[in-house]
């Protein structure tokens, strides 16, 4: 039987519907569960936070939602070995909460997604990020091949990661930095990162592997209507788009 | 040039500072109030009795339907109140730019330095990219 997954919506959250409907299309048992309902979540078996504007990013992205009742079960099941999830405004929920890099206390962040840089502009580009770590690393990652890329949107104006030197520094040294931003080919430089994100990261993971913050959306570009070459048609799951990573979440989930 | 300071404050309620409110009071700080503001530092060349009707003319930051203007008696925090400030943001023009919190305690008082230290710590700043200034 199928392990259950919940799919997070906050008051602002908006990408909930693409998320559920690829994680079902990749197999995942996943259901919508409201913050009015937040008692429901410690029966799901893991939680994906999708993007959006949660609590309309009042004081900062992330920084409401991350003291959500919602978030109470989350922390609390990221600390059972549940996985966790979180795209764009999730990752930032995430972060908020401490629970990714997870190299302070909960909900004491020690980084942030924060403004865009040069300038502090939305932006809405399509990208690819790369794995960064050895796919073993974390549950989450263990379907994808080493160095995969994964092609996604970008779509926020606070993705660049920021931290202190020495925080940045721990990332770095502990595996924490999941993905960084690459060329379709898969090389790495300064030029592929949109938006001056620190160490080039698009996404981060927690010590144990079970928490995982994306910045960029992969769900956007899980069908090849939107997949920017619309390779084999228009309806299908693209073979080369974001559904990899999805599939891949699921298939930890059920393992 | 001397430099002076000015609080921009919402004439309607402010939502945001409501939300703050209520998710300190869930944190357990006993507070009954939450003001939110936009803090400018400024260097003035001008005369102090018309500093405030000259920052109101510059509409890039100050609309007369929805926003109040109150000059700032030196150039720090008030009683209660801390600026954070955004590491790492580009200076505008016209100043150094602060979002201000004033916690007013369960009696209305001006919150404690302890109060504002635990509210920042625990919600109003991400020491990652921000700093909180008291007085």
């Amino acid at each position: 039987m199928n392990k259950r997954i919940a799919v997070l919506v906050f008051p602002g959250t908006n990408s909930e519907e693409e998320t559920l409907r690829l994680l079902r299309a990749c197999g995942g048992d996943a259901h919508l569960v409201h913050w009015s309902n937040a008692k429901l979540l410690p029966k799901f078996d893991a939680y994906v936070l999708p993007g959006g504007f949660a609590y309309e990013d009042r004081i900062r992205a992330g920084a409401i939602a991350a003291h959500d009742e919602m978030m109470d079960y989350v922390i609390e099941g990221a600390g059972a070995g549940k996985l966790v999830y979180g795209i764009c405004n999730g990752a930032q929920i995430l972060l908020e909460a401490g629970l990714v890099p997870g190299t302070g206390d909960v909900r004491r962040p020690s980084a942030a997604f924060t403004r865009n840089g040069p300038v502090p502009h939305f932006i809405c580009t399509h990208v690819h990020v790369k794995l960064a770590i050895d796919p073993q690393r974390s549950p989450i990652t263990r379907g994808l091949q080493r160095d995969a890329l994964v092609p996604a949107w970008a779509a926020h104006g606070e993705g660049r990661l920021a931290a202190t030197p020495e925080e940045l520094a721990r990332l770095e040294a502990g595996g924490h930095v999941a993905f960084v931003y690459a060329h379709p080919d898969g090389s790495v430089d300064a030029s592929a990162t949109p938006n001056q994100s620190a160490l080039g990261c698009a996404a981060l993971v927690n010590r144990e592997g079970n928490v995982l913050a994306m910045m960029p959306h992969p769900e956007r570009d899980g069908w090849t209507y939107n997949h920017p070459d619309r390779r084999g048609g228009n309806a299908i799951l693209a073979p080369s788009g974001g559904a990899i990573m999805f599939r891949s979440f699921v298939q930890a989930v059920n393992a | 040039m001397t430099q002076r300071a000015f609080a921009i404050t919402l004439k309607i309620p402010d939502n945001a500072a409501y939300t703050a409110l209520t998710t300190l009071q869930r944190l357990g700080l006993a507070l009954a109030r939450v003001e939110r503001s936009e803090i400018w530092v400024v260097e003035d060349a001008g005369d102090a009795s018309d500093f405030a009707a000259r920052m109101e003319r510059n509409e890039t930051i100050f609309n007369p339907n929805k926003h109040r203007l109150t000059v700032i008696d030196g150039v720090a925090p008030r009683a209660g109140e801390m600026w954070i400030e955004e590491l790492g943001a580009p200076r505008a023009a016209l100043g150094r730019r602060y979002v201000g919190w004033r916690l007013l305690d369960a009696n209305g008082s001006p919150a404690s330095d302890e109060m504002l230290r635990d509210a920042a710590e625990r919600l109003l700043c991400n020491p990652a990219i921000e700093k909180a200034h008291r007085a």
